[in-house]
C-alpha cells in the first residue's frame, strides 16, 4: 500500500475524487463580467501592439529607434524577458516532478500553461526584430541556392535550436498532462463542448493499461525537459557572452541568466496564480502553503542573481581590462545614459526580495503580489541594462548613442504583454488550470477495510 | 435465439466505489487464471500497477531511448555533414567539424528526439487516440471517482464464475452484456 502524501501540515484537500472534479469544472466556460472586461482589455492591447507592428512593416524599420550602434534594442529585451518567464513552468512541472515536491501539484499547470505562452510570445519577437516579416523563412535551417548551409558554430543558431526544442517539448509536456483531466471535462459536459474535449482527450479511457505507459512517459517528459530548463537560458546567454562586447563577453552569464529566468518566471507565478486564486475560489487547491514556496524560489535566486551582479563588477576590476572596467563603471554611474536602469534592476531584483525572508511577508497575498510585479519590471530592465548599455557604449567613442525606445516599439512591447494575457485568460476558462489527476493523488483513495491481495 | 446463433462471449461490467475492493477483484481473478479483462481507474494508482504488472516496466522506455540517440546522430550528421560540404580552410587551424559548438545542437537534438519518440511510443502503447474502445469501457464514473474491471469478451460459459468473483470482491455493480453501456446523465 501506498505511503499517502496527505498529511495535516499541508493545505486542505477536497474530501473526494468527486469533488475535486466539481471544484474544478465549475469555474469553466462561465465567465464572468470582470473576466470578459479583462479578456476585453487584453485583446484591446494586443491589437494595439498588432497595429504598431503593421506601421513598422509599413514604414520599415525606421520607425523603431534601433540603429547604429544599438541594433538590439526593445525587440531582443523582450524576447529575452519572455524566455526567462518561461523558465518557471518546466522547472515547477519536471524538476520538481521528479524530486517529488509536493507543492508543485497545484501551481504546476498554470505554470505550465505559462511557459508554453510566454515562449509563444518570445518567438515572435525574432520576427518582429526582422523587419521584413515575409522573409522569416531564413531563419530554417535549409541550404541557400549554393548549398552552403547556416554556421552551426553561431550562437544564433544554438538559439534557434534551443528555443524550438523547448517550445516543442513544454506544449507536449503541457498536453500530456492535460489529456486524463481533459477527459473528466467531457464527461461533464454535453452537445458540442463534449465533443470538442472529446476530440482533444483523444478518447482517453483511464484503463489500466493507458496508465500504465502514460506515467512511464511521462516520467520520461519530465526527464527530458529537466536538463532544458537549464540550456535554454545557458544557450540564450551564450547570444550574448560569446560576442567579443565589453560587459557581454563572460563565462558567469549561464548561471547568472539561469538564475535570473527562474527568479522572473516565478515571480510571474506569483502574479498569474493570486488573482486567479481568489477570483474562482480556489484556496484548497492554491494557497499560502504554495505561494510561499515559490516566494522562497524567488529569494533563493535573487540571491544568487545578487551575487552575479557583484561578481561581474568583481570580474571587470580582477581583469584589468579597461573595456570591461569602462563598461561596468559607466552603467553604474547615477549620472551616465543608463545609470538609472542599474540601480531600478539592483533595487527591483536584490533589495525588493529581501522582505520575503520574513515568514509573515512571505504569506501576506498584497506583499507577495506587489513584490512579484516588482521583479517583473526589474527582470526586463535587467535585460535592458545589459543588452542596451554595452551595445549603446561600445568600443569606438565617436559610435555612442543614447538609445531610447520609440512609441512602437513601446506599443509592441505592450502588445505582446497583451497578446500572452489573453491566451492565459483563455486558457484559465477552457482548460483545468489545476491538476485535478494529480490533486486526487493527494486524496487518501477510498478503502472499505484491509487490502486482501498483496 | 437458436443454439447456433447464441454468442460465445459476453461484456461484463463491475463497478467498485474503494481501492481495496477492486485490487481484490484483479486478484482473485488473476488467482483463477481468469484473463481478458480490463480496469479502469479515475487516476493513476501504483497498487493497481503492481498488482497487475507486478514490476514490469512499459517498453516506452525503448522508444525514448530510440528518438535520444536518432536525435544525436542526427545533429551530429546535420552539423558535420554540411559543415563538410564546403571544407573551407579557417585561420587559426580551426576544424572544420568542430565538435564542440555542435555538442549545443546535438543536445537539443538529442531532447527533442527523446521527446518526439516517447510521445509516438506513449501514443501506440496507450491505444491512443481511444475512440474506437468497447462502449462497455466507455463509462464516465471512471474519470469522477470509481473504478472498474470490465470483460469486452468474456466466454459465455464463465460468465456465472466471473461474476461471483467480482461481486465477492466487493463490487457495487455488476452487469452484463447491453447494460454494461452506461448512459451518460445530463450533468450539464
Amino acid at each position: 500500500m501506498a505511503t499517502d502524501v496527505y498529511t495535516s501540515g499541508e493545505p486542505n484537500r477536497p474530501d473526494s475524487y468527486g469533488a475535486a472534479n466539481r471544484d474544478i469544472i465549475r469555474v469553466l466556460l462561465k465567465p464572468s463580467v470582470a473576466y470578459l472586461a479583462l479578456l476585453a482589455t487584453s485583446i484591446s492591447v494586443m491589437l494595439f501592439g498588432g497595429w504598431c507592428w503593421y506601421m513598422q512593416i509599413r514604414w520599415g524599420m525606421g520607425v523603431a529607434n534601433i540603429t547604429h550602434p544599438t541594433m538590439w534594442g526593445v525587440y531582443i529585451v523582450t524576447f529575452v524577458f519572455w524566455v526567462g518567464i518561461g523558465h518557471a513552468g518546466t522547472l515547477i512541472s519536471a524538476i520538481l516532478f521528479l524530486v517529488r515536491s509536493r507543492w508543485r501539484t497545484g501551481v504546476y499547470r498554470a505554470s505550465e500553461a505559462m511557459t508554453v505562452f510566454a515562449v509563444m510570445t518570445a518567438l515572435l519577437f525574432p520576427v518582429l526584430h526582422l523587419g521584413r516579416v515575409w522573409q522569416n523563412y531564413w531563419f530554417f535551417p535549409y541550404p541557400n541556392q549554393r548549398q552552403l548551409w547556416m554556421n552551426f558554430k553561431s550562437p544564433l543558431m544554438w538559439d534557434v535550436f534551443a528555443i524550438s526544442t523547448y517550445f516543442t517539448v513544454s506544449a507536449i509536456f503541457f498536453y500530456v498532462g492535460l489529456v486524463p483531466d481533459i477527459a473528466i471535462f467531457r464527461d461533464h459536459s454535453k452537445g458540442l463542448v463534449r465533443r470538442i474535449y472529446g476530440l482533444l482527450s483523444l478518447g482517453w479511457r483511464g484503463t489500466h493499461r493507458q496508465w500504465h505507459h502514460y506515467m512511464a512517459a511521462y516520467g520520461f517528459f519530465a526527464a527530458l525537459a529537466a536538463p532544458l530548463v537549464l540550456s535554454v537560458h545557458s544557450v540564450v546567454s551564450w547570444d550574448f557572452a560569446m560576442a567579443n562586447t565589453a560587459g557581454w563577453h563572460s563565462t558567469i552569464f549561464p548561471p547568472y541568466f539561469v538564475a535570473g529566468a527562474i527568479l522572473s518566471g516565478c515571480a510571474m507565478v506569483i502574479s498569474l496564480l493570486m488573482p486567479m486564486t481568489y477570483a474562482f475560489n480556489w484556496h484548497k487547491y492554491v494557497n499560502t502553503w504554495h505561494f510561499e514556496n515559490l516566494a522562497k524560489m524567488c529569494v533563493l535566486t535573487s540571491a544568487i542573481l545578487s551575487y552575479a551582479y557583484g561578481m561581474e563588477y568583481f570580474v571587470g576590476w580582477y581583469s584589468q581590462n579597461p573595456y570591461e572596467q569602462a563598461i561596468f563603471f559607466w552603467r553604474a554611474d547615477p549620472s551616465a545614459d543608463y545609470g538609472w536602469a542599474f540601480y531600478l534592476m539592483v533595487f527591483c531584483n536584490c533589495l525588493a526580495p529581501l522582505p520575503w525572508y520574513i515568514t509573515k511577508v512571505r504569506r501576506n497575498p498584497w506583499a507577495l503580489f506587489i513584490i512579484a510585479a516588482i521583479i517583473n519590471v526589474g527582470m526586463w530592465m535587467e535585460r535592458f541594462n545589459i543588452i542596451v548599455s554595452s551595445l549603446a557604449h561600445n568600443f569606438d567613442p565617436a559610435t555612442w548613442w543614447f538609445y531610447w525606445p520609440s512609441w512602437v516599439e513601446w506599443g509592441i512591447l505592450a502588445g505582446s504583454a497583451g497578446w500572452f494575457c489573453t491566451w492565459f485568460l483563455l486558457f484559465c476558462k477552457t482548460l483545468p488550470a489545476v491538476a485535478i489527476t494529480e490533486i486526487k493523488e493527494m486524496i487518501p483513495p477510498p478503502v472499505k477495510g484491509s487490502l486482501e491481495a498483496k | 435465439m437458436s443454439a447456433a446463433t447464441a454468442p460465445s462471449s459476453i461484456r461484463i461490467k463491475a463497478i467498485y466505489e474503494h481501492l481495496d475492493c477492486l485490487l481484490t477483484g484483479i486478484d482473485r481473478l488473476k488467482k483463477a487464471g481468469i484473463t481478458g479483462w480490463t480496469v479502469m481507474a479515475p487516476l493513476p494508482r501504483h497498487e493497481i500497477e503492481e498488482i497487475i504488472y507486478e514490476g514490469q516496466p512499459s517498453p516506452v522506455r525503448w522508444w525514448t531511448l530510440t528518438g535520444a540517440v536518432t536525435g544525436l546522430t542526427t545533429g551530429l550528421l546535420l552539423t558535420s555533414l554540411t559543415a563538410s560540404q564546403w571544407p573551407m580552410i579557417l585561420p587559426g587551424g580551426k576544424p572544420v567539424v568542430a565538435l564542440v559548438p555542435y555538442a549545443v545542437v546535438m543536445f537539443e537534438c538529442t531532447i527533442l528526439g527523446g521527446a518526439l519518440f516517447t510521445t509516438l511510443g506513449a501514443i501506440v502503447h496507450c491505444g491512443l487516440p481511444g475512440f474506437f474502445l468497447d462502449r462497455a469501457i466507455q463509462d464516465p464514473r471512471v474519470t469522477d471517482s470509481s473504478f472498474g474491471i470490465v470483460f469486452t469478451g468474456a466466454p459465455v460459459a464463465d460468465q456465472q464464475r466471473i461474476t461471483e468473483i467480482l461481486t465477492g470482491a466487493g463490487a457495487v455493480e455488476v452487469t452484463t452484456g447491453a447494460d454494461t453501456i452506461y448512459e451518460v446523465p445530463n450533468h450539464a
